[in-house]
């Protein structure tokens, strides 16, 4: 094969882009001296109709069967004369280019470097094509279908022109209306006319259009597939209201609480968390801004609707809100009271100033209800199922509150005289009095709850011959621990819970002398303040750790501090002295901490010899609790320290159809944790009687919304609700912390930042008629195959706070192009009047072009529209408001149809126009009379004077910068971008709207800054692209792909582990692998992997590469013997040859 | 500051031949950019264009060193670009075993580089080749091409 070859030269001038480096003669006469060359020759534009000519003249005359052309780079022309070869009747791939402009002549200088160079690539082209192989193109067929991503004006025009046509159109925008920029812009220019006017009806066409598929509120997840046949996944992001049950009668924005600032509006204005970006959005649809659970309701056990009630508040709905908390928790009044309140800890406001007075809140508005003397009506009983709740602690209760509203008859069964636990034996009244808690029981009787007290249940199978089908046990730790020391029988030895209790029921009136507390948890604390109101003239707290180890919680410890309680660290006692059977002392020991045990905290050791005594009237042992349980079922398991076992997650004990929860298993805990339990507990129960899945969905966290702006958010002080003084508290049992007042209430729920934005609070879900809000909606993927693409996802606006000379964000009436659109724009905030933030019409306003664009710290580029939309404002400026006006250019450029003649219009008008760019924006005034201004400083630059111009408003013309969203969009698409982020085209002049990979087309201003008509006419064109594509049906394929020999090949599947698209199989059988040619794409990565080098590529073979690299790398003055060879290993016939080396030209 | 570096040079200097590999998609296009923007950088570098720097075999670089030549470069496209998802991922790990086995061969290091050129880094594939020729000029012929000369 070898001994046929006649190779045709070709050596372009380029006019004199190359000739003017490459001495051109020469490299003809070169390549005429090369093996197998049969004729070199040189023309001015090879690339021309001649020039083709000339080529195809040679191939049938002088019967070539190989060509080289030496011109420009491949990616330019490289189809071009393939098609020459082929139309001459030579197979198109025994053809190679030397690139001998882009990578010679246009990037040296010195013509014999440049010239030896081409020497080189020529005889690497001449080596190389003799090894080339006749090969077919492949073909495979394109789907009718396209994918447009962005739907801004060019996104929609793309989509309107294809659909159009009957091809079908999957239209995807990320926003939740389509638009785009265009959508926020008040008038055009140069022609003035109304943008809305122009692009809504456009937008209704793509509402309405029977072959566009809107994807609005999505984004591409995913993409494979290739040209003719790409796989896109979409996201579609919930909206939280079905699309087509909603009427757009927005009657739910008048019940959302919620105001968050409006990003369509550019944060001038508000809105609520359910909205449309704007009244002619397409689709005409609502959705709720959901940035996840707000931090504070994730951080609560219960899962309370804390955002909810708090937006409800500050909306003076109290009755709403006060339903939201009830729906959450049995006793919120209660609950304002006692919780310790881990949403506060978790408040991102704290971030700012001080977290929000969430759990005063919760009692303001809890307090408020139980005030009202409204009606209340048992709740419907809609479930047959009864359930029994043993206790009426916290626990027992919450449960019984989430049964009775989802429709069960509950009965809660109570040992003692009185409902509430521990809630009302366990807590002093000086925290929580014991009406509140009545009330609140009254209400949960109210709407339906059987309360039975004096009831002992004796066991489960009692109240299952009962007709109750499941039963909850929340029996507290009523138990005090025994503290087991010598002399711990003694009168005047009691234990915590027995001493709290025993105040409450009043058999407890006072207390002499000296009273000891031992312990350090809440119960501790409760003691020693209840023994200083009982009137014990010194009350001292013996704690074996140190105050960092305490249990108690921090405000308890202050308050009990403050009340005068008095604390023994570092100590234990060790025994009790008495008198008569009557205490009088504490022998104690000092202790030290040693290294942390199982809970975490440093273990107590006794240091010996360090005994002392403290006298002691009365000594109070709270050193924990234990349950007093009796077995009420026989297969009940218990842990060995006598909890009851139960599942973690469904809380099941080991008897069928019984829970348990609370205090019973957990050990002494929070109320709010009892209450957690409880409604765990109800889910279970409710579960467990519908006969579904008990685990389902149950492990998993909900997604916490992140931090919220708080760049615009001024401080604002935390309300304190009024407390008694510290003498008046200690002296009675008088509540210590009253509730928030209403106005204290409003002010404190308006400093909410509102994380989540929607606060859940489920207002728009019983206003909406229509049934289409859905909180619990899910984001949904879906699949769609399209055969060709149109990337539209526009721009950005620079962020003007990049340049701090500006004062943008900083200084009051510094506005952004987009800023002042909306500021004109007829409904925007204003009603289209322009007027500075205290309301009144400017007297005087500059605009400062070039804002982050011609500038060399930012964006070097023009961004081609500052300049005109610059001239627009100031002609609405001066229309709307009659104000001067100031434009300060860097250079004026109006290149565009009608451009040139606005700008005239405009000298007309007496606008100032100031060639200098603005160096500094200022609010010194120097004169009382100036306060208040703005100065703009700049130079004049065509009077060479310095200017300080005070105004009223000043409008930076920002640069249009890529999306953010490029970076990612071009990792999906396999696009490439250029410098400053812009999506980089095929050409800059001859295919601006294609990339380099096939199928894939570009439109707007994603490829680079550009104005409406520019936009419309590149969308155009890349539906012209896609549809041209389409309409053949059917794409060629380089057949460029991987091959494995299967004789060479030793299975070892390196090749299929390389492979990214899963081309090559392995075949176990015959212990070989295969490529499977229609996945391949060609990137040759499994060949270069190949230890036994049974891989290949299709045109670029490894003796392809070898014989360029020869042709590079090895003299060619002469046809003197130098062999074609392929050398290094793998020639054709398997030869070795001697490298041949003559050092000569190198 | 390699504009410098290519002004510097003398003539009489040993002039180190550099054989690039660029993938089609990136870098090849990239240095493309360069020519059409009339950067100028140094003459002695010779561009193989390959599909994907995926398809850079280890015997490539072998064979171009024992061809003679002073310095081999990759250029592919930056990690996450690649149009074949992951090809500059394996070209990667294959340079830096590759790199140690040439030092064994008594092949510097620096004779041998890497470098992620993108599509619009036109000017970057300028300085990568400017600076490659400063450094190999320092360094001086490949010990390969001495050895061959005393084989023939």
């Amino acid at each position: 094969m070898n001994n046929d070859k006649k190779i045709g030269v070709y050596v372009c001038h380029c006019g004199t882009n190359i000739s003017h480096t490459v001495a051109v003669d020469e490299v003809v006469a070169h390549a005429k001296t090369l093996p197998d060359v049969e004729v070199a020759r040189e023309y001015k534009y090879m690339c021309s109709e001649p020039g083709q000519e000339l080529i195809k003249k040679d191939i049938s005359e002088q019967g070539l069967n190989r060509v080289v052309v030496a011109s420009c780079s491949p990616l330019m022309h490289e189809g071009t004369f393939r098609k020459t070869c082929e139309s001459a009747g030579l197979n198109r791939f025994l053809f190679q280019m030397a690139n001998i402009r882009e990578h010679c002549s246009w990037v040296h200088n010195d013509k014999a470097d440049a010239t030896k160079k081409a020497k080189h690539l020529v005889g690497a082209a001449v080596g190389r094509v003799g090894f080339h192989k006749p090969m077919e193109l492949r073909e495979a067929p394109v789907r009718p279908e396209t994918l447009v991503v962005g739907a801004g004006i060019a996104g929609i025009e793309a989509a309107l022109r294809i659909a159009d046509s009957g091809k079908t159109v999957y239209l995807v925008e990320k926003e939740p209306s389509i638009g785009g920029h265009m959508a926020q812009f008040d008038k055009t220019f140069p022609t003035l006319d109304c943008a809305a006017c122009i692009l809504t009806p456009k937008m209704g066409m793509v509402a309405q259009h029977p072959n566009i598929k809107l994807f609005s509120y999505s984004e591409v997840e995913a993409v494979s597939g290739y040209v003719g046949n790409f796989k896109v996944k979409v996201r579609r992001k919930a909206r939280y209201v079905n699309e087509k049950k909603c009427t757009g009668c927005g009657e739910c924005t008048s019940v959302c609480p919620v105001q968050t600032r409006s990003q369509f509006e550019e944060n001038l204005s508000f809105r609520k968390a359910i909205y449309r970006s704007f009244p002619q959005a397409v689709p005409n649809t609502f959705l709720i801004d959901k940035k996840g659970r707000a931090p504070c309701r994730a951080a609560c056990p219960a899962g309370v609707h804390t955002q909810g009630y708090i937006a409800l508040i500050a909306d003076k709905k109290y009755t709403e809100a006060a339903e939201l908390l009830r729906k959450d928790m049995p006793l919120p009044s209660v609950c304002g009271r006692v919780c310790y309140h881990p949403c506060e800890d978790k408040c991102e406001r704290a971030n700012l100033d001080d977290s929000i007075a969430i759990c005063a809140l919760k009692r303001f508005v809890a307090d408020w209800a139980l005030n009202q003397k409204i009606e209340v009506k048992p709740l419907p009983v809609i479930k047959k199922e009864k359930v029994a709740v043993v206790g009426s602690g916290p626990a027992g209760l919450a449960c019984a509150n989430e049964l009775i509203r989802r429709g069960y008859c509950v009965d809660v069964f109570e040992a003692a005289e009185k409902a509430g636990g521990m809630l009302r034996y366990g807590i002093p009244a000086y925290r929580l009095p014991e009406e509140v808690l009545d009330k609140e029981l009254a209400y949960l009787q109210n709407i339906g709850i059987g309360i039975h007290t004096n009831q002992k249940v004796a066991s489960v199978e009692s109240l299952k011959s009962k007709g109750y089908s499941a039963v909850f046990l929340s029996l507290g730790a009523q138990g005090g621990m025994q503290l087991k020391i010598s002399g711990d029988t003694s009168r005047g030895v009691i234990d915590a819970l027995e001493f709290l209790r025993s105040v409450k029921s009043g058999s407890l009136k006072q207390c002499k002398g000296t009273v000891v507390i031992i312990g350090g948890g809440n119960s501790a604390m409760d003691a020693a303040r209840t023994a200083l109101r009982l009137g014990a003239k010194e009350v001292k707290v013996i704690y074996r750790r140190s105050r960092a180890e305490m249990p108690a919680h921090d405000l308890e410890i202050e308050e009990a501090v403050k009340e005068g309680v008095t604390f023994e660290y570092l100590a234990a006692p060790t025994k009790i002295v008495s008198k008569d059977g009557q205490v009088r002392s504490l022998i104690c020991q000092r202790m030290k901490l040693g290294e942390p045990d199982a809970s975490g905290r440093r273990k107590p050791i006794a240091i010996e010899g360090t005994e002392f005594e403290t006298p002691a009237e009365m000594m109070v042992t709270a050193i924990g609790q234990v349950p007093l349980l009796e077995k009420m079922a026989p297969s009940l398991k218990m842990t060995p320290s006598g909890w009851i076992e139960t599942d973690p997650i469904t809380l099941e004990t080991t008897e069928q159809g019984v829970f348990a929860g609370g205090d019973v298993v957990t050990g002494p805990s929070t109320v709010v944790d009892a209450f957690a339990a409880g409604k765990r507990a109800a889910e279970s129960i409710d579960r467990y009687l519908a006969g579904s899945d008990m685990r389902l969905g149950r492990d998993q966290l909900p997604s916490v919304a992140g931090a919220p702006d708080i760049s615009k958010t001024p401080l604002a002080k935390r309300a304190e609700p009024a407390r008694l003084d510290d003498a008046t508290s200690k002296a009675s049992f008088a509540e210590v912390i009253s509730t928030l007042t209403e106005a204290q209430a409003i002010t404190e729920a308006k400093r909410c930042l509102a994380c989540g934005v929607c606060s859940e609070c489920l207002e728009c879900l019983m206003k909406c008629e229509a049934a289409a809000i859905d909180h619990n909606q899910l984001d949904e993927i879906v699949e769609v195959n399209v055969g060709t693409v149109v990337i539209a996802t526009g721009f950005e606006s620079f962020n003007a706070r990049k340049m701090a000379r500006y004062g943008y964000g900083k200084l009051k009436n510094v506005l952004t192009a987009l800023e002042f659109e909306r500021l004109s724009h007829a409904s925007g905030p204003t009603g289209g009047e322009i007027l500075t933030v205290d309301g009144k019409t400017p007297q005087s306003v500059a605009i400062i072009h070039c804002v982050g664009s011609r500038d060399e710290n930012h964006q070097l580029s023009c961004s081609r529209v500052c300049c005109m939309y610059s001239l627009k404002f100031a002609h609405l400026v001066k229309e709307k408001t009659g104000a001067e006006v100031y434009n300060l250019y860097i250079d004026m450029r109006t290149p565009g149809k009608g451009y040139e003649e606005f700008y005239r219009r405009l000298l007309s008008e007496d606008v100032h126009f100031i060639r200098g760019k603005c160096s500094e924006i200022t609010d010194l005034a120097e004169t009382p009379k100036e306060k208040g201004k703005l100065f703009v400083h700049c130079e004049d630059t065509l009077l060479g004077v310095k200017r300080r111009i005070p105004v009223d408003m000043v409008i930076l013309a920002t640069a249009l910068k890529a999306s953010s969203t490029a970076p990612e969009i071009a990792k999906q698409f396999s696009l490439s971008c250029v410098q400053d982020g812009f999506f980089l085209e095929k050409h800059p002049k001859l295919a601006p709207v294609e990339v380099a990979t096939d199928g894939i087309y570009l439109a707007g201003a994603c490829q680079g800054p550009k104005d409406i008509p520019d936009s419309v006419a590149q969308g155009a064109a890349a539906a012209a692209c896609a549809l041209s594509l389409m309409d053949r049906g059917k794409v060629i394929i380089e057949p460029i792909t991987s091959h494995i020999d299967a004789k060479l090949c030793s299975g070892c599947q390196v090749c299929v582990q390389s492979c990214p698209y899963e081309a090559i199989v392995y075949r176990a059988e015959e212990n070989r692998s295969e490529v499977i040619e229609e996945l391949c794409k060609g990137c040759g990565t499994c060949v270069a992997g190949c230890p036994s080098g049974a891989a290949n590529q299709n045109h670029f073979e490894r003796n392809q590469i070898y014989a360029e690299l020869e042709g590079v790398l090895k003299r060619h003055t002469a046809k003197i013997g130098v062999k074609q060879s392929s050398g290094f290993g793998s020639d054709q016939k398997g030869k070795q040859t001697q490298p041949t080396y003559q050092d000569q030209a190198l | 500051m390699n504009d410098q570096i290519f002004v510097e040079k003398s003539k009489t200097e040993f002039e180190p031949t550099i054989i690039a590999f660029l993938c089609n998609w990136c870098s090849y296009t990239g240095a493309d950019l360069a020519g059409t923007s009339r950067m100028k950088y140094e003459p002695h570098v010779r561009v193989i264009r390959v599909m994907c720097s995926g398809r850079v075999e280890p015997a490539f670089v072998l064979k171009a060193f024992a061809e003679g030549a002073d310095g081999v470069l990759i250029c592919g496209c930056h990690p996450g670009d690649c149009h074949y998802h992951s090809g500059n991922y394996k070209t990667l790990r294959r340079y830096h075993l590759l790199t140690k086995y040439l030092e064994q061969m008594g092949i510097q290091k620096d004779r041998f580089q890497l470098s992620w050129v993108s599509a619009s880094e036109g000017r970057l594939f300028a300085d990568v080749v400017n600076t490659m020729t400063h450094v190999l000029r320092k360094l001086g012929p490949s010990p390969i091409r001495e050895n061959i000369r005393n084989l023939a």
